[in-house]
Formats: C-alpha cells, structure tokens, sequence
C-alpha cells in the first residue's frame, strides 16, 4: 500500500517541502530534487521493502513506503487448510517469531472449541514465546547495530541466540518454524535437559547484555545518531495503531500480556518497559531492555513448571464449531491479532491477520520527512519490521 | 503501583542512558571488542566439526519401508503436496490352509520432494505405523532442484540415522501411564515425535482392526519396534562393571542442575523417575516376540530391517557393545545436553542385584529421610528402591536371551561412517510408541507393579508444589514475613535478583489473599 | 655496501618499480588477510579458515581470483572512459605513497627533501577518481557516496596536513627521514603532549581519509550501497576500492609510524636493541598503527554525513590550528629544547 503523498503532506505542515527545501538550501542556491528509489532489493530494508524517497540533497523531502512484493496470500491459503497445516503456515509470516505467531491461532481455536489447556502446556507456551522473543529482540539489537554500521554486535548477538535456539531445537526440532502448539497443548512435552539450557541461554543473555550496552547503547556515536532522530509522535502512534517496542519506545505503555493476559501470563512478575521520547535511541532501549523482562518471565515459568499432562481434551478431529472469534497476543514486534470465522468445517472461513509490522511501517512517511538519508536507515532499523509479518 | 516504580526507575534509566558520555563509551566499546580477541571461541567448524543436533532436529523424513501400508495419510495431510506414493495390490496365499488368499498393498513409490518440503514433520506425525521419521542429517544438497525430489531408496537409508526419541524432562507425563490429571488424550503419543494427537497406541489400534493374517504379519514389527531399548538395555547391563559404577554419579549432576530449584531432592526424584515403563514393557515384549523372530529366515529382508536379529553366533555382538560404549562416552563428553540417550538411563543399575532387598529398603529410607524428604515420599522411593533390588536378583544371572539381540543396520542403508553422534545405537530406532506400553501391560503382570512404582512415585517434583503450597498454606502468615522469606530463600537458591524478588512479590500477594479470604 | 653494482639512472628506475610494484600488492594481501582476520577475532569468531590450508592465509588470492573470472560490466549510461579512467586514478596514487617511505635509515625508494608534501598531495589525489568514479556510473547511490566522499576526504585533508606541519615545525625538515631522526625518546616528539595530540588528530582524520568505519559514510552498504563504486564489478572493483583501500590503509599506517612513532627507529634507545634492523622496529609499529585501524572498525557504528563535517571543522582542524601555534611558539622561545 502507497500512501498518498498529497494526504501525508497535509497532515504533517511543519515538513513542507518547499519549506524544507529552502531549510536545506539556503535563500540563493537552487536545488533539484530527486527521488531515489530505496529497495526493493536494499541493504537496508530487511528484505523486499521498497521506500520512494524524495530527496534533496542528502535531506528526505518524502518518503513513501511501497510494500507488498512479499504477499504471499496466506488469508487465503489457510481457506484451504486445515488447522494443524495452518500452524506450520502462520508460523512463516513473520518469520523471526514463528511460535509467538502460532499462539494466537491456537487461542482462538481453543476458545472456539472450548478447550482447557492444562497448566504446563500453557507454562511451556510461555517459556517458549518468550524464548522466542528473546531471539527476536537479539536478531533485532544485531540488525540495528549492523544498519549503522557497527558490524560486531551481529555476530554477539547471534551467538546468544544459539544457545536458546539450541534449546528450541531441542523441544520443537525447529529453528525458526517450530510448529510446535497444537490445538489444545503442545505437540510433545519438552526433552530432558530443556530447562537447564533453556535457562542456561536465557541467563548468558541476561549476563552479558551490559556488554551489549557498552558496545552500543553507550557508544557516543551511537548515541549521535540516535538520539532525537525519527521522532514518532504519540499521537500519530496512536492513530495508526503503532504497537510493541516502537509503540513503548513513544510512551505508549501497552502491552497485550499485561493489558490483557492470556495464557499464564498474569501469573509472572515483569515489566512493562517503556520511554518517553520517541526517538530511535528510545525504541531501541526499549527493545534491549525488554529482553531482560522476557528472560524475567522464562526462569520464573521454568521455575514454577507444575508436571501433568501438556494436551487437554481434544477431539480426534479437529473442527471449530461454527461461530467467530479474535484474539491478540503481543508478537515481539507488537499486536498480532487474529480473526476466526469458522463455519464448523475442518478450516477456517475466514482468518484476518491483523500483523504488528504493517501497522509500524505505516507511520513511516511521518517520521521519515525531514530526516536525512544516513538517518533513514536508522529509522528504519529501528522500526523492527519483519517484511513477512507487512505483507503475509 | 509496582509499574510506577518500575516506571520511574525506567526513566531514571533512559535519562542516565542517553546522557553524553564524552567518549567513555567508546572506549568501553573498544574494550569489549577487545575482550573478545582474547577469548575463547565457540565457533564450530562446520564440515569437519558438527554440532550434536537435538534428537528432535527436522533434518530429513525417513522412511521405514516394511512399516509402509499405502494408507496414504501422509500425502494427504502434507501441506505442499511434496509427497508421491505409487502402489499396486498383490494376493498373497491364504495364510492357513483352506484360507482365504489376503491382498495387500505393495510400494512402488516412495517420494519426497524436498524442494517443497516445509519441513512441518505433519507427515511423520500423522503416520499410524510409524514408518515415517525426522533424522537430523541435513546433507542433501544437489545441484539440480529436481533431484531433490528423493525416492524411498534414499529415503530408507536415512533410517540408519534415526535416534530414538529424547527422554522427557521433568514433571513431564510418562507414556503408557495414565495421566494423573484424567487427559488421556495424548499420554501414549507424548513420547513420541509422532502421534501426539493420537490417543490411542496407533499400530496396536489398527492392527486390531485388520484381518487376522495382517495382525500376525504384523506383531513382529512392534516388536521390533519395542526391541532396541531392551537391546541397549542389556548392553548397559554387561558395562555394568566398569562404567555404570561411575554413571550414577554422573547422572546425578546433570540432572541436579536441570532441576528448576537446584535443591538436592528433585536430583534423587529424577533419578528414581527415569526408568519409566519402557524397559520392563520392552523386556516382556521381546520375550513374547522373540521366538518368532529365531524362526524367521534370516535372508528375508524384512526381517533384516525390522527386527533386531536374532543370530546363533554372538561373536558381532562383543564389538558392537564395545563400540556402543566408546560412543557412549564420547556422549557423555561432549558438551551438548542434547546427547542423552534414554539408553542409559532405563537401567536401574544403582544397585547392586546382590543386595538385599529389604536392606536397600531401609538405606533408602534412611538417606531420603535425611535428606528432608517428606516421609511419604521418602517410603515410596525406599520402596522403589526395594523393588528395583528385588528384580536385579531375580534378573541378574539371566540375560541369555536378550543378549543374543544384535541391532542389524538396515539391508541397504550403508551406516553412516563413524559419526560422533553415535549411529551405532541409532541403527534400530524408535522404540516404544503405542504398541509397546499396551502390550506390556496386557501381557505382564509380574512387571506391571514394579514398572508402575517408579512411575508413580517421582512426578511430584518434589519441592515445586511445596513452594506453591508454602504461602497458601500460612495464609495467616503475615504477607511481609512471607515475603521476606521467599525472597532469602529464592536467594538462596541462586535465583537471580529480579526473579527472586518477583516471586517474593508473588508471595506476598497470595499471602495477602488468602488473608483476605480467611 | 659489501659490492657495488653500476647501473644507469634508467635500470635504477625500473629495480624501484619493480620493487614498488612486488612489494605494495604483497604488504595489501598481507593486511588484507589481517583486516579478515583480526576483525572476525574481536567479533568471536574464526575468519577464514580453509583456503590455502593453514588459517586461510590464501583467502585474498582465491577472492582475487574469484573477482578475475567476473563479468566486467559497465552501466550503458555509465560515460564509460571517464568510469574506467577511474579506476587508474584511485589505484595509481595508492601504489605511488611508497615511493618516499623510509623503511629503515638508508631503505627508501627515493629520499625526497618535501617528502612530506610529496605525501599528502599524491594521497589527495585519489579524491578525483572517486568524484569521477562517482559521476561517471550514472546512478544516484554512486553519486551521492561520490558526493559524500569529495566533501569527506577535502574535509579530512586538512587536519591531516595540520598535524603533520607540526611534526615539520617540531622537526625542521619536510625530509621523511630527517623527521624520523628528530624524534627521540621518551616523547617520540619533544614537547611532550603536543606531539600525542598531533598524533590523536591523525590517526581519527587517517581514519576519516581512508573512509573506514566509523567514517565510512562514502560507502556506508546499508546506506548507499558501496557508494561511488556501486557499479563496479571483477577486477574493476577490486582496483578501484578493495585494493586501494587497504593499501591506502597499510599506506597510513607506515606514515603515521614514521611521523609519530619514530619510524624505524627501536621504541627504547638502548643498546642491545640498535642491533635488531630498522625495518623490523619500522614493521612493528606500522602493524600497531594497523591492529588500531582494525580494531576501530568492527566497534563503532557510523556517522553521519553532517556530524562528520561538524567534527572535522569543529573539532579536528581549531585543536591543529593551536597546535601549531604552541609549536611555533616553542620553536621560536625554545628551539634548543626541541631536538
């Protein structure tokens, strides 16, 4: 979807361009501007994001995002599925969540059917999104640092993931698609030794992320470029249903596991990080620090693992009885929704995927206009959208 | 009001973040690159090193061609269509006299496209013979995407790769013992890398429902099926001496750390927890099904890559058992928590078979008792312990029969060239599944109280539930106390400090309801 | 000299060049590798291990080998002479910084009196190439890192040439190995601190020049691609920014130890050490100088283009002006206290 760029420049008269292009120019020097075409095949872009940028000189004028060379059709392709195929295909839209995707699809069902999910399912549910949110949230600290240049926090970041993709592997047999819930539970109960490199993983992280801290967070440069650069407006945020990090990192204080627990989330002790300010500096502190609460919640859940069985009672076939229902969980990058139709047959009518990153990425063209292009980048960073979860 | 403070705190935070730093932060930095010069480093190297993939790792799908029915569940349920089964139907000669002559499915095609595999594991899943399995082998490049489509040759010879599915953690449910919550629905399949949705033991179930023929033809591949561990299980044994002496122990430590609280108990719970029904079941199953298998023809090739064969001469067997336990060790060195092999643990080999029972009761009880065990739990592992001694005397001096069972690696498959994974064990995959827990408990009544027992007793992870009770239980307490109680003793634990704090908090708020509600 | 051989001014020439020519892409295969392998050693992992058997020490060969056997494309609006002419322009400066490096006391291709000058002027030369690098390959990633270059490397000129006019006034002499001999311990140059701050000022604007991160803007990838030289490809690429580039590093690094760190002479005057030779004490330090430049790059994130400007006017070039007042000031009131 292109947002229309007369619309984008009503609503945001401080950026006028021919204002901006005098800012930029000076009263004599005439000027040309330029569109420079960022993407679809851009370092930058985490995959096929396509940005139009209007420039002037090394100043952004506008910028459009173009999205949708990565639609997949998956509202349709689950049409012709059946539940269990589904999972495996939901866990593909954004492809760095995978289980956290698969939740909110088994929660509807689940109420559809009324199913009771025994306790250690839902324990495991969570130590297993929030694992996962922990890889997300590194993948994304690594990406980050890697757009402005600093190369090294790639390779920090991938090597705490090992551990706790490791002890995903091990549970799920997957490292990225797990498709390991099932309608009513999980799939298998958790392989010994689970929980010790589980929490093994989630406490090297915690140990080192000061580390990270030094590499970045408390880097000058880091900091410069940074700090007051792609400022989102609360306001904006808010109109444009902006959730997650980059929502928390403009003072929005929501989060869907505290707003509106579901599985046993009410049951842990963590926190809501958020910061004030809006800019790239504070989405990005949000994001790191959000680790840290997520890890919180994996030794609490392991901890207070009960024992019994991890699959409720299922029907052999599994069939929503006829009715609808929406449920939202909060996928690492935000509000990830879902919207069940069922007519009772096998799959689903109808499923709206209401994904986090495309409501993100819509705000773009807002914090975009008046920044530079080394500052573009940045934003982009820092605005975590997997291109997967923008265009399903 | 904790969010607040969490609020300010944060605040407090960001401010002291994004304040200038006057280039400290980049010498900071400079010193964490410079750390990492020096350490050591974890990069595995790759084609001459290999990571030990969990058990559970989707590599690649094999394929157990004999288990193989053409039901064609599989390329129905598969997502992407990737899977292509041909067949034809054969009569074969009525089994008895007079009989009628059955008809069978026969395999033409077995094929995968790989190409288009999502690697969602739904057909080793929906697979009710359990012909279908994940290997963790992922080497299967071509150069031609269409020769990535791999027909049930290369499929078979996977199978020599297959582990067997990976011990459960703690607290999980046992296969083939009643869930102790009444969700029966997936107790058997829990074990499984299959039928989780499966309620009932699927090959038992539909063997059932078949011809009567079929359900002979069919008996020796369960138990074939069930075989291994036994075979393991017997291995095990005759190391005994030497390095089981030495395993307790070395068990003990693992599984001390993987228990959530690292308190002493749930070490000792998990120890007694691990021989779950499998061997006894198995043992049992291989008594009843081995006669049939001396009379198989040993060039029959099905039985050659069903069952474990049964050969006159056990001259292999000493080198193979040799083998198992240098890879044995070398599992036990390598660092991944993933190598445990539920071979081991099975054995109940803590104590001596010559010991008397009632002996080892009374040492057990005492060491529990001592320890800080409940005494109910405490009797029921001293009991556990009696029972295990028992059957050690009873089964010490008479593993004649099991011994002569030697894993052969499939027919065709070449055994993967020493891999550090150990594929000597791996050669018979796939123990249990349904069949095995079912028959068992029919067929054995002698085992069936001693298998139950250990089963039975070690689930209560033992300290969890007492935490949770603790707070409820004091509801008089007064919540501050409680909650400063928690947090010592979280601290005490090693817990770290948000966490302990947390659950200090948790505390103190049940303590404040249970107040509340008298 | 133990003998004597006598050649014409020509076949002098051609030993130098030949001696230039073996020796520059040598010295940027050597550093290349270490740039591979230094920077995967900060980042916690291996570098190349395979090519070549031992560590992957034949890694650059088999990358150059590689970029030989690619296609040699350029962009049909591309103004091809100028986009190829290029090329030369960037490479050829590059090798020519060699000339007048003094490697120990009598090892120097030539021993020019304004060796200095000779140096900074040949390094600024490369600026052209990318402009025309830039301009010439018709696309706007290249145009802008072309446009960010030019304005980077003309900014970075000078606190360079700044710093090192101190080291000429501190000096007396624009000769590179005059300066190596003026300097002595235990400040490499006396005053102490001026000299320090002079060699802080050139190490960061050194960075800046060579447009590695954390002012690597020009060719920031996940900004602009690899700036000007976005359309190049095979050996084109190789000559015009691989090679150049690391070259341009070793390059650097050498002036730096010479200016500053006192060249090939040993770090402590003591006897015993007189005996190891000049080059050895000129390498070690021109490798110290380098391991700085590699640790620099995996740590920090970039600038910007205006923040970079901001710390070249703002910053850089007011610190080198007052240097060079205090150095003129103690050359004029204490000149028996420099040497």
């Amino acid at each position: 979807m292109s947002l229309d760029e007369k619309r984008v420049t009503d609503q945001t008269p401080v950026h006028d361009p021919a204002e901006l292009a005098k800012m930029v120019s000076g009263a004599n020097l005439v000027t040309e501007q330029m569109v420079l075409n960022v993407g679809p095949q851009h370092p930058a872009t985490h995959g096929v994001f396509r940005l139009l940028a209007t420039i002037d000189g090394e100043v952004l004028v506008d910028a459009q995002p173009i999205i949708g060379y990565m639609h997949r059709g998956y509202e349709k392709l689950v049409e012709a599925r059946d539940y269990r195929q589904i999972t495996n295909l939901v866990s593909r839209m954004d492809w760095l969540s995978g289980i956290n995707n698969e939740l909110p699809m088994h929660l509807c069902l689940e109420e559809l059917m009324e199913i009771e999910v025994p306790e250690r399912a839902q324990y495991l549910r969570v130590v297993m999104c929030e694992m996962n949110r922990i890889l997300n949230h590194l993948m994304f600290f690594a990406s980050f640092g890697a757009e402005l240049g600093a190369i090294t926090p790639t390779f920090y970041a991938f090597r705490e993931r090992e551990d706790i993709q490791f002890a995903m592997e091990m549970a799920t047999g997957g490292r990225m698609h797990f498709g390991f819930f099932r309608p009513g539970g999980i799939r298998e109960d958790v392989p010994k030794g689970f929980f010790a490199q589980a929490l093994k993983g989630v406490r090297q992280v915690m140990a080192r992320l000061n580390q990270y801290e030094d590499l970045l967070v408390g880097n000058e440069i880091f900091k410069q470029r940074t700090i007051d650069i792609g400022h989102l407006d609360k306001e904006i945020a808010y109109n444009y249903g902006v959730s997650g990090p980059i929502a928390r990192g403009s003072d929005i204080g929501f989060d869907v596991r505290k707003d509106e627990p579901y599985l046993v989330y009410d049951r842990f002790d963590f926190n809501v990080v958020s910061a004030p300010n809006g800019d790239c500096f504070d989405r990005f502190w949000v994001l790191i620090h959000e680790v840290v609460e997520s890890a919180k919640i994996v030794e609490q859940a392991i901890e207070d693992m009960p024992s019994g069985p991890i699959m409720g009672k299922v029907p052999r076939v599994i069939q929503a009885p006829e009715g609808e229902v929406y449920v939202r969980t909060e996928n690492p990058l935000g509000e990830l929704g879902m919207y069940l139709i069922s007519d009772g047959d096998r799959r689903p009518y109808r499923l709206k995927i209401r994904t986090p990153s495309y409501n993100n990425v819509s705000v773009l063209p807002h914090v975009l206009k008046g920044q530079m292009v080394a500052d573009m980048i940045a934003i982009l960073g820092s605005f975590f959208f997997v291109l997967g979860d923008i265009d399903r | 009001m904790a969010i607040d403070e969490h609020k300010l705190e944060n605040a407090r935070q960001l401010k002291k973040a994004r304040k200038a730093g006057y280039g400290i932060g980049l010498i900071k930095g400079m010193a964490v690159t410079l750390k990492h010069l020096f350490k050591h480093n974890t990069v595995i190297q790759y084609p001459d090193e290999k990571q030990d993939l969990p058990a559970r790792t989707r590599g690649v799908i094999a394929l157990k061609e004999e288990n193989c029915t053409v039901c064609m569940l599989c390329a129905r349920e598969c997502p992407d269509w990737c899977i292509y089964i041909d067949s034809h139907k054969e009569t074969l000669p009525p089994k008895r006299e007079g009989g009628r002559p059955r008809k069978r499915n026969v395999l033409d095609r077995f094929a995968i496209d790989y190409a288009l595999c999502m690697y969602c594991g739904i057909c080793v899943e929906v697979c009710p013979y359990d012909a279908l399995f994940w290997s963790r082998e992922f080497e299967y490049s071509e150069y031609d995407i269409r020769e990535l489509t791999h027909e049930k040759e290369r499929l078979s010879d996977w199978m020599a790769t297959v582990l067997p599915p990976p011990e459960l953690e703690v607290g999980a449910e046992v296969p083939g013992q009643p869930a102790a919550s009444g969700a029966p629905a997936t107790a058997a399949g829990a074990a499984g890398p299959g039928s989780a949705q499966r309620p009932s033991p699927p090959a038992a179930a539909t063997a059932a429902a078949q011809a009567p023929a079929e359900q002979a033809e069919r008996a020796p591949a369960a138990a074939a099926t069930a075989a291994p561990p036994t075979e393991a299980a017997t291995k095990s044994q005759e190391q005994a001496g030497e390095t089981k002496e030495a395993q307790p122990a070395g068990r003990a430590q693992p599984t001390e750390e993987k228990a959530p609280t690292g308190e002493g108990t749930p070490a000792a719970a998990t120890t007694t927890a691990t021989p779950d029904a499998q061997p006894e079941a198995v043992k049992s199953e291989t008594e009843a099904a081995s006669p049939e298998q001396f009379d198989r023809p040993e060039g029959d090739k099905a039985a050659a890559t069903t069952a474990p064969e049964a050969k006159p001469g056990t001259t292999d067997e000493a080198p193979a058992a040799a083998l198992s336990a240098e890879d044995k060790a070398k599992f036990q060195e390598s660092p991944g928590p993933n190598v445990e092999v539920p071979h081991e643990t099975p054995q109940p080999v803590a104590l001596q078979p010559t010991e008397d029972a009632e002996a080892v009761y009374k040492q057990v009880l005492q060491e529990q008792l001592d320890k800080g065990s409940s005494p109910q739990v405490a009797e029921a592992r001293a009991k556990v312990a009696r029972v295990k001694a028992e059957r050690g005397i009873k089964r010490g001096p008479t593993p004649i029969q099991t011994e002569k069972m030697v894993p052969s690696a499939p027919t065709k498959g070449q055994p993967e060239p020493a891999e550090p994974s150990g594929a000597p064990e791996a050669t018979e995959p796939k123990p249990e599944q349904g069949p095995v827990a079912e028959t068992s408990e029919e067929t054995t009544e002698a085992s069936a109280p001693a298998e139950k027992t250990p089963a039975e007793t070690p689930p209560p992870a033992p300290d969890e539930p007492k935490a949770e009770a603790a707070p409820a239980a004091g509801g008089d307490d007064d919540p501050e106390a409680v909650y400063q109680r928690v947090l010592a003793e979280e601290k005490a634990k090693g817990s770290s400090e948000a966490v302990a704090q947390g659950r200090a908090k948790a505390a103190r708020v049940k303590a404040e309801r249970a107040k509340k509600n008298g | 000299m133990p003998f004597e051989i006598h050649l014409t001014e020509w076949q002098i020439l051609f030993v130098k060049l030949g001696i230039i020519l073996a020796l520059v892409p040598t010295m940027t295969l050597v550093a290349g590798y270490a740039e591979h392998k230094v920077m995967a050693h900060l980042q916690h992992r291996l570098g190349p291990m395979y090519p070549g058997g031992f560590h992957g020490w034949a890694i650059l060969l088999a990358d150059g080998l590689k970029f030989l056997y690619k296609e040699d494309i350029i962009p049909e609006r591309a103004d091809k002479r100028v986009f190829s002419l290029a090329t030369f322009a960037i490479f050829v400066p590059a090798v020519m910084v060699y000339l007048v490096i003094p490697v120990d006391r009598t090892l120097i291709i030539e021993d020019l009196d304004v060796g200095i000058f000779y140096l900074l002027a040949i390094s600024s030369v490369s600026t052209i190439g990318i402009l025309m690098a830039g301009w010439s390959s018709a696309n706007k990633y290249a145009l802008i890192g072309a446009l960010r270059a030019g304005a980077q490397l003309i900014a970075y000129e000078l606190p360079i040439v700044l710093s090192a006019a101190v080291v000429v006034m501190l000096s007396g002499s624009l000769s590179l190995v005059d300066i190596v001999e003026a300097q002595n311990w235990p400040f490499l140059l006396w005053p102490p601190g001026i000299g320090l701050i002079a060699f802080l000022v050139f190490t960061m604007a050194g960075v800046a020049e060579l447009t590695r991160p954390p002012f690597d803007m020009p060719v920031a990838e996940s900004e602009i691609i690899t700036g000007a030289f976005t359309e190049y490809s095979g050996m084109r690429f190789i000559f015009s920014y691989f090679f150049p580039e690391v070259a341009n590093m070793v390059a650097f690094a050498a002036i730096g130890a010479t200016l500053f760190l006192g060249g090939y002479q040993p770090i402590v005057p003591l006897e015993f050490l007189e005996v190891i030779p000049g080059i050895v004490w000129f390498s070690l330090k021109t490798a110290l100088m380098l391991f700085v430049f590699l640790w620099i790059r995996p740590t920090f994130p970039r600038l910007r283009e205006d923040q970079l400007q901001k710390f070249a006017w703002k910053i850089l070039i007011p610190i080198t002006l007052a240097l060079i007042l205090v150095a003129g000031a103690w050359v004029l009131y204490a000149p028996e206290a420099v040497r």
